[in-house]
């Protein structure tokens, strides 16, 4: 980023199975001024980060083929300076070194609280950026 | 006499009659039942209220009534009626009406009591005592029929309950995604409203503009209405605000769902067999049960014929539930993180005189030294908290009090079939083996 000649809207990847969740998350960071791109499947996923530049992915953790963190693991990968973020049900319990093995920013627990969601992902975009 | 007390131990009779007898030589009833034996308790009572209350008590076997004790006797008769011990009423004579009286009023027997008859009353206490001794030790029996009945569908109860709270996370994760949304939305749908207010405020100052016809004033509100539209995007709050409104109604129409399958699935069945579709127990278990296991299995359904057999329809879905969950488990254990989906597969057929209802995993299978004890009480390789050990042992006693049978298939690493037998024909108890 640190290249670009014209600054662009910080663009997050939001990742759910459930398309309901990815229209709440939208409406959320709706004042923003983010670019937001959504995928329903870890498939779809991989996909955009292969072919937009994606600043932050924030995934869900259970999904049908991989877990959220086998995502975000896949993300690290293939986009190490993008900011990783779970968002998850409180019903699994994700253990801590887990999280920081895999570089994973911060963990957002559903239902989530809007003004903690963005404050969330403003520090973890900070983070990656600065 | 002597069998008499062998027999029955502690035999309890009351007497009632007047405090004072009669001057000339009365027949001595207490004498008479004395004779019964050492163990024949007699006590004597001069009224009613003190007989009755000795018979509420407990354990009196017999009551004795003089008829001399006219209305306080008459009431004893009448009180006891209902529930009590047999009353026999004595008397010096008593004649065909005042014996017919007495059996109106509920008498088990009537004696009369004279010097040359003193061997009959003991005779017919006896007797009266043996008719009430059976009767109680058969309503005991029955209680503790009732007892056994009771505490089978309580274990029943807790059984099924279980299994659910072997779906928990998956419950809980099928509802608070919706909660999560639906939340979501409202506290967004809260500040779409806050937009729309103000343009609303614009509104109105425009149309107070108009009405008062001062151009530029309305030229002014016009383009403040204008500014805040576009800055607050007032037509997509409008056409998202419709979409946020529908995303959020399907959201708590699928958690009433949810709720309401819980329900429909934790209430008890009836005493009585009912006639129901084996198909459908099957389908509204899986039904509950394919969101929380969406992941991590797919479930796969063939069903034969609509097939109505009299059975407990909440315990054939227990039974359905078992094995759903075991299977699952048996999966999850297989693919542990890997991401890899499972499969379940579930079936129904009709077969010559009844119906079977397979369900195959492709789960982590049973070895065979434990294939002969999986249905044994208490047989778990679950860890300790993760299961009761009564699923498949449940599930068997259930198949069984309906006539069928329910039998296992596995080859280690191959998964498993459950295989349950259920014979179309009603009443139909203990069944073809097992």
């Amino acid at each position: 980023m640190a290249g670009d000649a014209i600054p662009r809207a910080p663009s997050l990847l939001l990742v759910d199975d459930e398309a309901r969740i990815l229209s709440a998350l939208r409406r959320t960071l709706r004042r923003e001024g983010y670019e937001i791109l959504t995928a329903e499947t870890p498939d779809e996923a991989l996909r955009v980060l292969g072919q937009r530049p994606v600043d932050l992915v924030l995934s869900d953790q259970k999904m049908p083929g991989m877990s959220g963190l086998q995502l975000l693991a896949e993300a690290a990968r293939r986009r190490p300076d993008a900011a990783r973020v779970l968002i998850t049900g409180w019903t699994e319990a994700i253990p801590r070194e887990e999280l920081d093995r895999l570089g994973v920013r911060a963990l957002i627990t559903k239902p989530w609280d809007d003004a903690d969601l963005k404050r969330t992902l403003r520090q973890a975009l900070a983070a990656v950026s600065g | 006499m002597q069998p008499v007390s062998q027999a029955m131990p502690a035999v309890r009779i009351v007497v009632a009659e007047p405090p004072l007898p009669p001057p000339d030589e009365g027949p001595d009833t207490v004498a008479a039942l004395q004779r019964l034996g050492p163990e024949a308790r007699v006590d004597v009572v001069g009224d009613s209220a003190t007989c009755i209350a000795l018979c509420r008590a407990g354990d009196v076997d017999l009551v004795v009534v003089d008829r001399a004790l006219g209305s306080e006797g008459q009431r004893i008769l009448e009180e006891l009626r209902r529930c009590g011990p047999p009353v026999v009423v004595v008397g010096r004579d008593i004649a065909d009406e005042a014996a017919l009286d007495a059996f109106r009023r509920g008498a088990a027997e009537c004696v009369a009591v004279r010097a040359d008859q003193v061997e009959l009353l003991p005779v017919v206490a006896l007797e009266q005592i043996q008719r009430w001794r059976a009767l109680c030790e058969r309503a005991a029996a029955e209680r503790r029929i009732q007892e056994i009945k009771q505490l089978q569908r309580q274990v029943l109860q807790t059984e099924k309950m279980a299994s659910i709270g072997q779906l928990a996370a998956g419950v809980a994760h099928e509802i608070n995604n919706p909660i999560a949304f639906v939340h979501a939305n409202l506290s967004l749908m809260g500040e779409y409203l806050a937009d729309l207010g103000r343009a609303w405020d614009h509104v109105e100052a425009l149309q107070k503009a108009v009405s008062r016809g001062e151009l530029a004033e309305v030229r002014r509100a016009s383009s403040e209405l204008a500014a805040t539209a576009e800055e607050a995007d007032i037509r997509y709050l409008l056409s998202d605000l419709a979409k946020a409104i529908r995303e959020s109604q399907e959201g708590s129409e699928r958690i009433r769902h949810i709720v309401r399958d819980l329900q429909d699935f934790s209430r008890q069945d009836s005493a009585e067999r009912v006639l129901a579709d084996v198909n459908d127990c099957l389908s509204s278990t899986v039904g509950i049960v394919r969101p929380m296991m969406k992941h991590v299995v797919e479930l796969e359904t063939d069903y034969d014929e609509p097939m109505q057999i009299a059975c407990y329809p909440m315990q054939l879905k227990q039974v359905f539930l078992n094995l759903l969950v075991n299977g699952f488990q048996a999966i999850e254990e297989r693919v542990g993180d890997s991401g890899e989906i499972g499969h379940i597969r579930v079936r129904t057929a009709r077969v010559e005189g009844g119906v079977t209802i397979s369900v195959s995993d492709d789960g982590t299978g049973i070895p065979p030294d434990h294939l002969g004890r999986i249905f044994d009480p208490f047989f778990t390789t679950k860890e300790v908290g993760s299961g009761t050990g009564l699923g498949l042992s449940t599930s068997f006693n259930i198949v069984q009090r309906h006539g069928g049978t329910l039998t296992a298939e596995s080859a280690p690493g191959e998964g498993a079939t459950f295989r349950v037998f259920l014979p179309a024909l009603a009443g139909v108890e203990g069944g073809r083996g097992g």
